[in-house]
Parts: C-alpha cells; sequence; structure tokens
C-alpha cells in the first residue's frame, strides 16, 4: 500500500466520481489501484463503471453479508468496489465498517481512491476524509463550489488528512480560469492538479456507463485528468504500517 | 432598496439557500426572501440579503452589510449557511414604485447559480423568466442571462465576483473558521475513534 485519497468537493455535481474514475484509470498506468465508491447514501459510481448490475457491492460488506474481496472488480485496469443505491442497504450498512474494508483494501493495492459523499453533514459522508491520507479537491469556479471546497480543507486538516492538490472540472473556456487557480491555491494546501474544460464527452461517457478515460481517451478533458494524475506525487508508504493505520484511525488532537 | 412590507409566507432556518429559491419558483412567488446567514459577522455587522421575486423569478438583490446590489449583493450572501429565511408576499403592483431597481437588477437564473451552485435550478428559472428578462439581463446587456446551462457564468460581473470573493481574506477565514469548528464539533459528536 502507498496511499489512500479521497476525492471530495463537499458538493455536488461537480464530477467527483467523474474524476475518480479518471485520476484512477490514469494512475493505474503505474501503479495498483483500487477505485471505492465511499457515497454510500447516493453512490453512482457503479453507473459510471458498467457495474449497475453488480450483485455484491460495498453495501453488503458493511452490512456484514459479504465479504470485501467478493465486492472487488477488475474493470478498466483497476479494482473498483461499487456500492449499492437501494435505501434497504444504505440502512443495514455500518458506516464504521468502512475502516476496516479500507484497511484490508490497503494490503494489496498501491493506490486507494474513495469517491465521497457530496456533502459533510453525516459521519458516512466525513468517514472517507477522515481514513484517506490526502485529499484531492474537485471543484467549479464558482463561489458556492469554492466555498464548499474550502470547507472540505478544513475538515481534512482537523483530522490530520493533507491536500494532494485541486482538480478545476467543467471550467468554460472564459471562466477565467488561470487568476482563478492562482488565487484559490492561496486557500489551498496543494496546488492546482488540473483544469479540465467542460465536455460533452464526460456526460457521453457517464451515458454508456464507461469512464471518461475509456470512453473519450483522446478528448481534451481526458489529457486534463492524465495531467492532474501525473501531478500527484504517490507517496511511498509500508503496507503493513498503512493497514493498522486505518484499522485504528484516530481523530488527532485539535490544532 | 425600500420595500413595502409583504405578508409572511414562510420563516425557518435552512442549510441552503436554494430553498428559498425553489420555494418561490414552485409558488410563483411575488414577493421577496430575506436571508440571514447563520454568521452574520461576515456582511459586517447587519448581515442580511434580500432577494425580491416576480412571479417567482429573482428580480432585485441587496445586502445590507455591504450595501451592495446586484451580482454583487449575491458574492456578500455566498457564504456557508445555516441562514434563516424569511418569505414574503406582496401584491403584483409592488414593484411598480422602485424607481431606482436597475442597480439592484441581476439576470433571473444567477441567484441559483451563486448562492444555491445549482445549475438545474438556475435552467429552469430561466424558463419560467419573461423573455425580455432573459434578454435584458443586467440592463447593461453585459450580464445578460442564456438559455444554456451555466450562460451567466460567461458574463464579465461573475468573473469578477468569484475573484472579488477570492480576495476577501477575511469572509474566507471567516469561513475557515467556522468549518473548523464543525469539524471538531462532529469529530467529537461521531466519535471518529
Amino acid at each position: 500500500m502507498v496511499e489512500a485519497f479521497a476525492v471530495a468537493s463537499g458538493k455536488g455535481g461537480t464530477g467527483k466520481t467523474t474524476s475518480t474514475l479518471a485520476l484512477g484509470m490514469a494512475l493505474a498506468e503505474s501503479h495498483d489501484v483500487t477505485v471505492v465508491d465511499a457515497d454510500t447514501g447516493m453512490a453512482n459510481l457503479l453507473f459510471h463503471a458498467g457495474l449497475s448490475e453488480a450483485e455484491t457491492t460495498l453495501h453488503d460488506v458493511l452490512s456484514g453479508d459479504a465479504t470485501v474481496e467478493e465486492s472487488c472488480y477488475e474493470r478498466f485496469g483497476m479494482t473498483v468496489v461499487p456500492c449499492g443505491t437501494s435505501l434497504d442497504g444504505f440502512r443495514d450498512a455500518d458506516p464504521a465498517r468502512l475502516r476496516e474494508v479500507v484497511a484490508e483494501l490497503a494490503a494489496d493495492t498501491d493506490v486507494i481512491l474513495l469517491d465521497s459523499a457530496a456533502a459533510l453533514s453525516s459521519r458516512s459522508a466525513i468517514l472517507p476524509v477522515v481514513l484517506a491520507d490526502r485529499v484531492v479537491v474537485v471543484l467549479q469556479p464558482t463561489i458556492p463550489s469554492l466555498s464548499d471546497g474550502i470547507k472540505v480543507q478544513e475538515y481534512a486538516s482537523s483530522y490530520g488528512t493533507g491536500v494532494a492538490g485541486l482538480v478545476f472540472n467543467k471550467v468554460r473556456d472564459d471562466d477565467a480560469i488561470g487568476r482563478i487557480a492562482e488565487k484559490s491555491e492561496r486557500y489551498f494546501d496543494g496546488p492546482t492538479l488540473a483544469t479540465v474544460p467542460a465536455s460533452e464527452a464526460a456526460r457521453e461517457a457517464r451515458r454508456a456507463g464507461r469512464p471518461l478515460l475509456a470512453h473519450a481517451p483522446d478528448s481534451d478533458a481526458a489529457a486534463a485528468f492524465e495531467d492532474a494524475a501525473a501531478a500527484i506525487d504517490v507517496r511511498d508508504g509500508g503496507s503493513e504500517a498503512v493497514a493498522d493505520r486505518f484499522r485504528s484511525a484516530v481523530i488527532p488532537d485539535p490544532p | 432598496m425600500n420595500l413595502p412590507d409583504g405578508r409572511l409566507l414562510k420563516s425557518r432556518v435552512v442549510s441552503d439557500p436554494r430553498y428559498p429559491l425553489a420555494e418561490a419558483l414552485d409558488r410563483n412567488l411575488t414577493g421577496y426572501a430575506v436571508l440571514e446567514p447563520q454568521e452574520t459577522l461576515l456582511l459586517e455587522g447587519e448581515g442580511r440579503g434580500v432577494v425580491t421575486f416576480r412571479d417567482g423569478v429573482p428580480d432585485l438583490t441587496y445586502a445590507t452589510g455591504t450595501e451592495r446590489g446586484g451580482p454583487a449583493a449575491l458574492g456578500d450572501l455566498a457564504m456557508p449557511g445555516p441562514y434563516h429565511v424569511e418569505l414574503y408576499e406582496l401584491p403584483d403592483d409592488a414593484f411598480d414604485a422602485l424607481d431606482d431597481a436597475a442597480a439592484f437588477r441581476v439576470p433571473p437564473g444567477m441567484p441559483a447559480e451563486r448562492l444555491a451552485g445549482d445549475p438545474a435550478l438556475a435552467a429552469s428559472t430561466r424558463r419560467a423568466a419573461p423573455d425580455a428578462r432573459v434578454d435584458a439581463g443586467t440592463g447593461s446587456g453585459a450580464a445578460s442571462d442564456g438559455d444554456s446551462d451555466g450562460a451567466e457564468s460567461r458574463a464579465p460581473e461573475d468573473r469578477s465576483a468569484v475573484e472579488a470573493f477570492l480576495d476577501d481574506e477575511e469572509k474566507i477565514e471567516a469561513i475557515r473558521e467556522q468549518a473548523r469548528r464543525e469539524a471538531e464539533a462532529r469529530a467529537e459528536e461521531w466519535g471518529f475513534d
């Protein structure tokens, strides 16, 4: 195990799941990558990864009805752990078990990407940010998105989680993104990894149930995500030490 | 901006400023919403914002703390909730007497984009707006509304609003401070151990 990242935004609609799978596929070119849909209340990664018919999901694992291994699917060069979408599944799932799931996965993979909830309003929504080594903050160049991204960073740093960097997603030509990114970086502890142009390809990929990098690898958006992944300096860490840390994850002392 | 007193329809605390915008659109409201963010100190004292509606579509905005109107007021009001929101109804002709309204006007979808960050609500609002409003924008033409998703973001005012937000170090520090307090309180509440 090398490192676990939470892909988070604090706000819906920024393209977190598209980003998670795109970063996962790009990182999978050089690492063994596992992607987990940790948005247990509003899962949608399964739809992006062609796994809507998956029989066993993270919900089954979190409710104690399946092993972690049974919820793993090899797709697009990555290991994908989808989450179910039923209310019953969510009700029966014990979010606290996510820690054990991540610890178990950590033993056999280099990079874990946790697709996180679009909110900071519940225990299960915050847990991925608590468990990860670092967060990748997915932003749009709008005031609500930047405001929520700043909140995510503060939550992360309060829990001892670092910031790997920022991905500005769904960027239009005239968003003055250069100035906005530069000003934003003053408030974040990580660099801008990439600015990803708004792209019809991302919507088409979602409809096709395939990650963007599989569906439209030559698109500008895919190239930007490749750049983002290349800009993440994945840190080396001992598997056992990381697994142990997840098993005993604690909240650090308040700063 | 002097508004006549309206008839109070709703008064509640909400986590998201989307609520009054969606509620006004659903009700086809002619009237106004008063928003008071929990962190009113961020608005330099008396920090309330007003958004007026005609037939459910946002028309004018004003922030009492900064005494700014129009798109700039939306930037002043974009901050973490919860918000205390009051929704008032006015007679259809109530706005006719406001002769200085142009400076406070916003494109129909802009409050949903800026305050709620909800492109879908912004698009619904634009569809509900009279053509003249969508075409006219703020009156200067520079921030005119469009039908396409997020068209308002292309207006120069919008760019400067995002940049102005990022230049407001005091407001951002207050957002960070509030988030840190929440994070610590929740760590205790949910026992991340």
